[in-house]
């Protein structure tokens, strides 16, 4: 995890800012030559203190806050903290409202994916991908708006149960929407599975082999990418998984193109599971009441989200608000195992490698390299990106 | 293995090094541990290949002054590292607590070298220091945030006056 300074290598600084696309965070790489040799990882430049502010708000308003952490996996932050808050009130939302909850999960890791495999295309080079896909996105983007009235911070959640259902008109334009994405997904993995160029960017690169990844406890598609079956889904199942099972998708190989199989191919996965919780959704009613103080106890609530494992700690003291909340995203995880197995890779991979972990902000805008007689050369992140497509050229 | 037997692994495991446990709910096993026999703990949980660390909370133990009728003495303000340990739907929790006037535990980078970014946080947050960590830089804090003022402790309420604009920390105004 550490940059050693030494007079003979290159120290690479990437970001922190960003003003459009992701979020800042701000990496230096120590390089020899291409080679890097070490990595750090220095985030906070977005630090809005929600774990304190959740002390400050009861139990209810602390909902809609937990759901702004993060713009595109919202859904799932505002799931785990009401699955922690009913258990901790010891409560259980009825099974419509469990469906409808781990419907816009995969609704959510649809958009989420689709987002993450125009990233990854635009930072290898590839922009015809990334506009495909993120035309192709808008359908799920449309559908989480007709369920919700949102396109993000969907606020589908209560504490006890959901505040929207789904009716048979919303549930035949998902089913065509699906089928229409379906279908263009077969296109996506036929270009990243047989296309040279592409191939030649993602086939052994940045591979973490199952022992590596294993050793670096890494969460979500970049484990399952290297073998590693972890998922919560299948795991510890909550809200209706244990109603609706999932098949864990795996892949050997351990490289980029691992990552896009594995991510391709769950999206397979949440479209089969979508159209069998609208085939079977269970009747009744949509929450129940949970009280507005909660009694004192301690609780973890797990999940996963588009990027892997989710957890969150809830503490409460019998009044309306928590005593603690702890929210452990699964990026920080795999920017653990990123900075470890950094190490020995070439530079010019860097900006696939690192969109391939799928970061919560990857984004990085500014770049020094810093030579021995400190005299430093300003790049951008697109410099990287430009210089990554041109060693490869 | 199910949640049961992975619990019961982890309780036969960890036996020698803590001076308590419970289980909280069915998937939970709460370990207490002091300072000095994490790393043993950790040592034998790894070897057996026993689940990931998934997250380190810090929680914060204010001090209660004594109660006016005497029966509450008074108790000391503390700190409580939670390792979070994951095998399946099985969570082991690590507890160590730390005295306010000695909060000092070590460094579990050695065994786990990805645990630097949760203690890191814990570090800078908290105010606890973990001996030996690899690196203490500021993770998630600005640069210029205060010595000695750690924000999710409870005594902390927010600044009296407001902090420096860009300006006056010498950055270009926008």
């Amino acid at each position: 995890m550490e940059a050693k300074v030494s007079p003979q290598k290159f120290i690479v600084p990437i970001g922190p800012q960003h003003p459009a696309l992701k979020e800042p965070g701000h990496f230096e790489f120590t390089v020899e030559g291409e080679v890097i040799t070490g990595a750090t990882v220095r985030l906070g430049y977005v630090h809005r203190g929600i774990e304190k502010s959740t002390e400050d708000r009861n139990w209810t308003q602390n909902l809609y806050l937990l759901e702004r952490i993060c713009g595109i996996c919202s859904h799932i932050h505002a799931t785990a903290y009401a699955l922690g808050v009913e258990a901790l009130a010891d409560v259980t939302a009825p099974p419509r409202a469990q469906a409808i909850r781990t419907l816009v999960c995969e609704l959510e890791r649809i958009h989420s994916h689709m987002l993450w495999l125009g990233v990854a295309a635009h930072e290898g080079g590839f922009d015809t991908l990334f506009m495909y896909s993120w035309r192709d996105r808008e359908t799920v983007m449309d559908l989480l708006e007709g369920l919700s009235g949102n396109r993000v911070n969907y606020s589908v959640n209560v504490l006890g149960g959901v505040k929207i259902d789904v009716d048979e008109k919303q549930a035949t334009a998902i089913r065509k929407g699906i089928d229409f994405l379906k279908e263009r997904t077969e296109h996506y993995m036929k270009v990243v599975t047989t296309d040279e160029t592409f191939l030649g960017r993602t086939r052994d690169v940045g591979t973490m082999t199952y022992d590596q990844a294993d050793a670096l406890a890494a969460v979500g598609p970049t484990a399952r990418a290297s073998g590693i079956a972890r998922d919560i889904r299948a795991d510890a199942p909550y809200a209706a998984y244990p109603q609706f099972p999932i098949n864990v998708i795996t892949e050997k190989g351990g490289d980029l193109a691992a990552r896009f199989i594995v991510r391709i191919n769950e999206l397979y996965e949440a479209y089969r599971l979508i159209h069998e919780i609208l085939d079977k959704m269970p009747t009744g009613e949509l929450n129940t009441r949970v009280p507005r103080r909660i009694p004192e106890n301690e609780t973890i609530s797990r999940v996963e989200a588009p990027r892997g494992e989710l957890f969150y700690y809830l503490k409460s003291n019998g009044s309306e608000k928590p005593e603690r909340v702890k929210v452990r995203t699964p990026s920080i995880c795999n920017w653990a195992t990123v900075m470890n197995f950094a190490i020995g890779l070439k530079l010019a991979d860097m900006p696939m490698i690192l969109a391939g972990i799928d970061p919560c902000f990857s984004c990085s805008d500014r770049m020094v390299i810093i030579n021995r007689s400190n005299q430093s050369q300003v790049w951008s992140w697109e410099d990287l990106r430009q210089y990554g497509i041109k060693h490869y050229r | 293995m199910d949640i049961t037997e992975a619990l019961q692994t982890a309780q036969d495991l960890l036996n020698q090094w803590t001076s308590g446990m419970n289980t909280p709910d069915l998937s939970r096993l709460d370990v207490l541990v002091a300072p000095k026999d994490l790393k043993p703990a950790l040592r034998i949980l790894q070897k057996a290949h026993w689940g990931y660390l998934s997250a380190i909370t810090g929680i914060d133990h204010p001090p209660v002054p004594a109660s006016p009728d005497g029966k509450q003495p008074a108790k000391e303000g503390s700190l409580e590292m939670l390792y979070h340990f994951c095998e399946g739907a099985a969570i082991t929790t690590l507890r160590v607590s730390v005295p306010y006037t000695l909060p000092v535990i070590p460094s579990i980078c050695e065994i786990l070298p990805y645990a630097t970014l949760y203690e890191r946080e814990a570090n800078e947050l908290f105010g606890v220091t973990f001996r030996g960590a690899p690196n203490t830089d500021h993770f998630v804090l600005p640069d210029d945030w205060p010595d000695g003022i750690y924000p999710l402790r409870k005594s902390f309420t927010g600044f009296d006056k407001p902090q420096q604009s860009p300006t006056d920390r010498g950055l270009p105004s926008p």
